[in-house]
């Protein structure tokens, strides 16, 4: 039988693992039944132990009852001492069950929450650079995080709800069997007395919906107070910030309080309910013991029976609040789930050469075998998604779709919404699908991308591009991840990049512990540390794009000659206009509109191109005849 | 180019680890043995079980006194807090426990009425007295069960206000004290951390405030109330019953002792479970990039692994409880029963005595085990709650003084700073600024010039040396002051979620809608502002009206046109100029450093090329400083690195 953390092959399995099945992704009822039969012998098993762990409530009053009656009234010690004896058993016997069932429920709820978390982070890591394009962050997160808990409260309530079902049978029969009127009675009665609370429900649910989304807009007041923390520090705004926030407080305050008042008035009359139904039952219980249709025992067992009642029927309205919630947790996880990677399944994929021209059809640039190609353009988008070509990247001009409705949307309105974002996310998907399917246009050597497998063009080309991210680690876990390099090779990768300094600053060195996405280090360091980690891949051809965008001139200088003498000989694309680089390259293309114009050496461009000029030197910003008469002169 | 005295990766192969010599993140010790007898099992599950709990103190204590960001109050401090709150509340606490106790009390009372019922009829008599004996009665309980309803009513109503004026008071106290933050920590320290705090722990204390403290006090009341009441019913039938719950205390301690530092610790897994996640989501193409698919899923895994061990930890440690308090919650039904036939035999007890005493026993079970969970509850909603009273603990980093500016002049000398102890970053920097002129600071990263920045802006003071403006240390100006006479311009243009006005009167509180309409126009965003659906009313930051990067940075650009600072510090390598808007703003920016005198930490060269007057800083000292000609003329590091520019 399973136990928590569940191994997860779906979506994602490491080499030599079987893939696991995919979850049922056409209906949300159809991924919940996939959840559940998922785990079935476990909450079968919990059903069966919550029942033996429920006895004490099930048939402790009717052995209270015959101990009063067989042993008590009829002063038979040998009688009490049974039936006590039996109690007791009963006692020991929940409680161990308890513990049981306690284990066990601990267990289902892990798995379930475990489970979507591990098939959420396959998911990521199966569709790359694909899901960003078509999901916005935070759903996904929000699936792992509290839609999760959702799964795993739904495994709990159903096997919780199965022993209760049981229980409340058992106790049907005991009653009915006892005394056929009081027994209809209370099986009557259990469930109009919850069900009379059912109408304050409806105003409670919408109040605590209005304070849940004040809250909920709350916090993000309160993270936005902290994001932007320097700026009210430092240039000011904080009563503003803090007048708005303590306005909002106040509101989700009385949201709270408005809340609150439907609750208690649902207490109130679940207190006042269940106490006129005990009034009932004792008073009709009574006038059968009065006429001697009952015995005193069984009238003290039917108050306790009366107090179980509440129990099982509770549950069921709670399964049913439940399901609702996984309802529309699971309808957030197949927005993320279904998705599909678009790339063709390529039954004969070409192998890509080691050693090749790279070739955009698009903007007619090429990278020259083994080459310092350096990409100038005025628009930094186009020189991106050129990079975004040469590594086979879907373009990022997609907008995301968003699962959340905004907040005031509801009926008809809401499921025409949802029916659109329905249809732009396949209309996203398809267009993926289209992309990746046709000719790629881009080739290495003779080979277009298109007809290679994906992990054939990645270990080809590298495309380090301005997002690249740092993870959370050790020092060395950054340069070398995959720990292949030897501490020489990690050693000059930092070196070459300049990155001497971020050693220095961690302590422990290659130990030293970056934070998550090297949020301690500034962006000049970030931008350092990727550089590493991309050169010491030593790809046979690396796109860097906007390399040292946020490095000093000075560093910069010295990173651009330590590269360009690094790369020789291997195929290298940069993308900048900052001419610290410039006069490394073999060759630098100029890109305007999309397309190259002009290419040549760095000087021979300044010389004849004055659209080249323009760029470059607007970099410089100095006029560029000046400068040259500056350092003629000088001559 | 200087070259470096000592070779900062000297200790490289000492901190450079096999790659094989990685350990499990969870310890071998904590598998469960496979194939080994019963009792082997049970000794091996106890071992964990210490194992377990030795991981949860080591990460509870690590919370406590974190080595990096900002402080945590210890548990005084909260009960300060708290105890200060509730004194403000002396009228809602009296009445929130008067209520309750008379809630508790109404429901105490019909047991002990359907005791003299049962009594009754087991007396007999003549069937026409009994009947309406027992009509009086169950009118009586009736009514009791009336005004039970009513004072639940009240008493759940009283509880949600007190709860949520509570909440709100305090929530609204850590956001001033978030917004109090000294500049220079603020400006130094990561803020993840903080929205932690001021999220998950805000969270957490909400709900203890808001459920636990007055359902805490309800259970409470409740208990002791059961407790009177059975022994008002029969001192015979309470004494053992409540000798045997109370038996549970020991066990009960033990858990409450240890549970919240499990629970903390399971917290602290799950969120970082998110963050490795957070990570792997936001990194999707790096992971792609550079093949990373198994390590991300691997990391992952850990982190699941190791939250598992923590969740293995309180699920021993609810069952060690539920051990003891299941037999000693519901065997007194039992005893009662023994007791009762006992007693009944003697002729003590009557039938309606023990019958009651059954209901009392069987009520006392639930508000029993909401006390503990309760008190689970608090300790947890206690730690956060330290967190967030830690922000208030962080030192002041400045005295304001009296003493006012005369003039704009700024002069920084001698100029001594220090991040850690015994490692200054600057040695003795002065710079006289002249009024108005265009100073840049070029120089290496890791020179110091980025802190000369912090300096000369104010952010932070020196730890020898002064910074002045008009003869005033920066760092004796009220805040609202420094930022109307220096402002330090960073990359950050964050558009707060508010109005347009909200977002650009920063520094200007109750700058009219003139000036800023004004510092809208000087920075070209007039038209776009005014085509807006509600014009400066509009809503704008994340979730409302969305502005294009060009529009936020100009945003950013308005609110220092209202700041109106002399002198601007504008650090390049962070500034606002993003490259993909650069050529849209360069007007706004023009319009702002226009008549201002501006420090430029420089990081392309054409900015110093452009400026007055050039300084550059190299191993925290200005080694040359004089105009782009002179400088170049001097023929040092300036003059190399534009010859490597232009060549």
């Amino acid at each position: 039988m399973r136990d928590f953390p569940p191994v997860i092959d779906t979506f994602y399995s490491a080499a030599g693992r079987t893939p696991g099945p995919a979850p049922d992704t056409r209906t949300p009822a159809a991924f919940l039944r996939w959840f559940l039969r998922f785990q079935w012998p476990v909450i079968a098993l919990s059903t069966v132990v919550g029942v033996l762990w429920q006895l004490p409530l099930t048939v402790g009053p009717l052995l209270f009852g015959k101990a009063i009656d067989h042993g008590i009234v009829a002063h038979s010690a040998s009688g009490t001492l049974f039936w006590a004896g039996l109690l007791f058993i009963v006692t020991v016997v929940g409680a161990t069950f308890g513990i049981v069932l306690h284990t066990l429920v601990v267990r289902t709820w892990l798995i379930g929450l475990y489970g979507t978390m591990k098939l959420v982070t396959r998911k990521v890591v199966q569709m790359g650079h694909v899901l960003p394009r078509r999901t916005p962050t935070g759903e996904v997160l929000s699936v792992a995080s509290s839609d999760s808990d959702e799964f795993g409260a739904l495994t709990e309530i159903t096997s919780r709800a199965a022993s209760q079902l049981v229980a409340y049978l058992i106790v049907a029969f005991i009653v009915l069997t006892t005394s056929p009127e009081l027994g209809v009675l209370m099986l009557l009665a259990a469930p109009v007395l919850v069900g009379a609370a059912m109408p304050l429900l409806k105003p409670l649910h919408r109040r605590q919906q209005v304070e849940r989304g004040r809250n909920s807009e709350l916090t993000s007041m309160a993270t936005d107070i902290v994001a932007g923390l320097r700026i009210l520090r430092g240039i000011g705004g904080e009563r503003t910030f803090g007048r708005n926030y303590d306005q909002q407080s106040q509101l989700a305050r009385r949201a709270g309080v408005s809340a609150g008042i439907w609750q208690a008035a649902i207490e109130a009359v679940g207190v006042l309910f269940s106490g006129v139904f005990i009034v009932l039952l004792v008073w009709l219980g009574t006038r059968q013991v009065i006429d001697g249709d009952l015995t005193i025992g069984q009238l003290i067992s039917f108050l306790g029976y009366a107090l179980f009642m509440i129990y099982p029927i509770q549950t069921f309205f709670e399964l049913a609040q439940k399901v609702t919630r996984a309802m529309v947790s699971a309808r957030k996880a197949i927005a993320i789930f279904e998705h599909q990677p678009p790339w063709p399944d390529l039954e004969t994929s070409t192998p890509l050469p080691d050693e090749a021209d790279l070739y955009d059809a698009l903007s007619g640039f090429t990278a020259h075998e083994g080459e310092l190609t350096i990409v100038v353009s005025a628009v930094p988008e186009d020189t991106a998604a050129l990079a975004d070509r040469l590594g086979r990247y879907l373009p990022a001009d997609t907008e995301p779709v968003s699962y959340e409705l905004g907040e005031g949307l509801k009926g008809r309105a809401a499921r025409r919404a949802r029916a659109e974002r329905l249809a732009e996310r396949a209309r996203l998907a398809a267009l993926d699908e289209e992309l990746a399917n046709r000719e790629w246009g881009v080739r290495l050597g003779d080979v277009d991308l298109g007809a290679a497998s994906l992990d054939d063009v990645r270990r080809h080309i590298l495309v380090s591009d301005t997002g690249s991210q740092l993870f959370a680690g050790t020092l060395q876990d950054a340069i070398d991840p995959h720990g292949r390099l030897t501490l020489e090779q990690a050693e000059h990768a930092l070196r070459v990049a300049n990155a001497e300094d971020v050693y220095e600053a961690l302590p422990g060195g290659w130990q030293g512990v970056l934070d998550e996405r090297g949020r301690g280090l500034s962006g000049g360091q970030r931008q350092r540390v990727v550089l590493a980690r991309a050169l010491a891949v030593d790809a046979p051809v690396l796109v860097l794009v906007e390399p040292t965008s946020a490095v000093d001139a000075h560093t910069e200088a010295r990173i651009a000659e330590r590269v360009a003498d690094v790369r020789r000989g291997r195929t290298t694309v940069v993308t900048t206009v900052s001419p610290l680089w410039l006069h490394h390259a073999d060759r630098v293309v100029l890109l305007e509109n999309g397309t190259v114009t002009v290419e040549g050496t760095h000087d021979d461009l300044l010389r004849t191109s004055a659209a080249y000029r323009g760029v470059v030197a607007r970099s410089m910003d100095a006029p560029v005849e000046e400068v040259s008469s500056h350092e003629h002169s000088r001559l | 180019m200087s070259t470096l005295a000592s070779d900062p990766l000297a200790t490289s192969a000492e901190t450079w680890r096999d790659h094989s010599s990685r350990e499990p993140v969870v310890p071998a010790e904590l598998v469960p043995p496979r194939g080994v007898s019963r009792r082997e099992r049970v000794t091996a599950l106890r071992r964990r079980h210490l194992l377990r709990e030795r991981r949860a103190l080591d990460t509870y204590a690590a919370s406590r006194s974190p080595e990096r960001g900002w402080p945590v109050a210890d548990n005084r401090v909260v009960l300060t807090f708290f105890r200060g709150l509730l004194a403000e509340r002396r009228s809602e606490v009296f009445w929130l426990v008067a209520l309750n106790a008379l809630a508790a009390g109404a429901a105490l009372v019909v047991p002990r009425l359907l005791g003299n019922l049962v009594n009754r009829t087991v007396h007999g008599g003549a069937r026409a007295d009994q009947i309406s004996a027992l009509n009086e009665l169950a009118l009586l309980i009736v009514g009791v069960v009336c005004a039970q309803a009513l004072l639940t009513f009240l008493a759940q109503r009283i509880s949600t206000i007190f709860g949520q004026d509570l909440l709100s008071s305090a929530r609204e106290y850590i956001v001033r004290t978030v917004l109090r933050l000294p500049l220079g920590r603020v400006e130094g320290a990561s803020t993840g951390d903080l929205v932690t705090r001021v999220t998950r722990d805000v969270g957490t204390m909400s709900r203890s405030v808001q459920f636990g403290l007055p359902q805490a006090i309800i259970s409470g009341l409740t208990v002791g109330l059961s407790v009177v009441a059975m022994l008002l019913n029969s001192v015979v039938l309470a004494v053992p019953c409540l000798l045997l719950i109370g038996a549970s205390g020991f066990q009960v301690r033990r858990y409450l002792q240890r549970a919240p530092k499990g629970y903390i610790t399971e917290g602290s897994t799950y969120s970082r479970i998110n963050t490795t996640l957070t990570e792997t989501v936001e990194g999707a193409r790096t992971v792609e990039a550079l093949a990373l698919s198994d390590l991300r899923v691997g990391a992952g895994d850990d982190d699941i692994e190791v939250s598992a061990q923590a969740e293995r930890y309180t699920m021993t440690l609810r069952n060690l409880l539920f051990c003891v308090i299941d037999i000693c919650f519901n065997s007194p039904r039992v005893v009662t029963l023994l007791v009762g036939a006992w007693g009944y035999s003697k002729g003590w007890v009557s039938l309606g005595q023990i019958t009651a005493a059954l209901l009392y026993v069987e009520s006392l079970s639930g508000p029993l085990d909401r006390l503990v969970g309760e008190m689970d509850r608090l300790q947890v909603g206690v730690a956060s709650t330290s967190r967030l009273l830690g922000i208030a603990q962080v030192p002041e980093d400045r005295v304001a003084g009296t003493e006012r500016p005369d003039g704009p002049h700024l002069v920084g000398e001698d100029l001594h700073f220090a991040y850690r102890e015994g490692h200054d970053v600057l040695h003795g920097v002065s710079l006289d600024l002249e009024v108005g002129e265009r100073l840049a600071i070029v120089g290496p990263s890791g020179s110091g010039k980025s802190t000369l920045g912090r300096l000369l802006s104010g952010i932070n003071g020196p730890r020898t040396g002064s910074v002045k403006v008009g003869g005033v240390d920066l760092v004796a100006l009220p805040l609202e002051q420094l930022r109307t006479e220096v402002a330090l311009v960073t990359q950050e243009h964050h558009v707060f979620v508010g109005t347009v006005r909200d977002n650009i009167v920063l520094a200007r509180e109750d700058s009219p809608d003139e000036a800023v309409w004004d510092a809208l126009s000087a920075v070209g965003s007039r038209d776009w502002v005014e085509r807006l659906p509600h014009a400066l009313d509009t809503m704008i930051g994340s979730g409302q009206q969305s502005l294009t990067p060009a529009q936020a940075q100009q945003v950013a650009l308005a609110r220092l046109i209202i700041a109106d600072p002399h002198t601007l510090v504008l650090d390049e390598a962070t500034s606002l100029i993003d490259p993909r808007t650069a050529r849209t703003l360069e007007g706004s920016m023009n319009a702002l450093l226009d008549g201002r005198t501006v420090v430029a930490i420089a990081h392309r060269l054409h900015t110093a090329h452009d400026a007055d007057r050039i300084a550059v800083v190299i191993d925290g000292e200005v080694l040359e400083l004089g105009s782009h000609h002179d400088l170049v003329a001097q023929d040092g590091e300036y003059a190399a690195l534009w010859r490597a520019w232009t060549s």
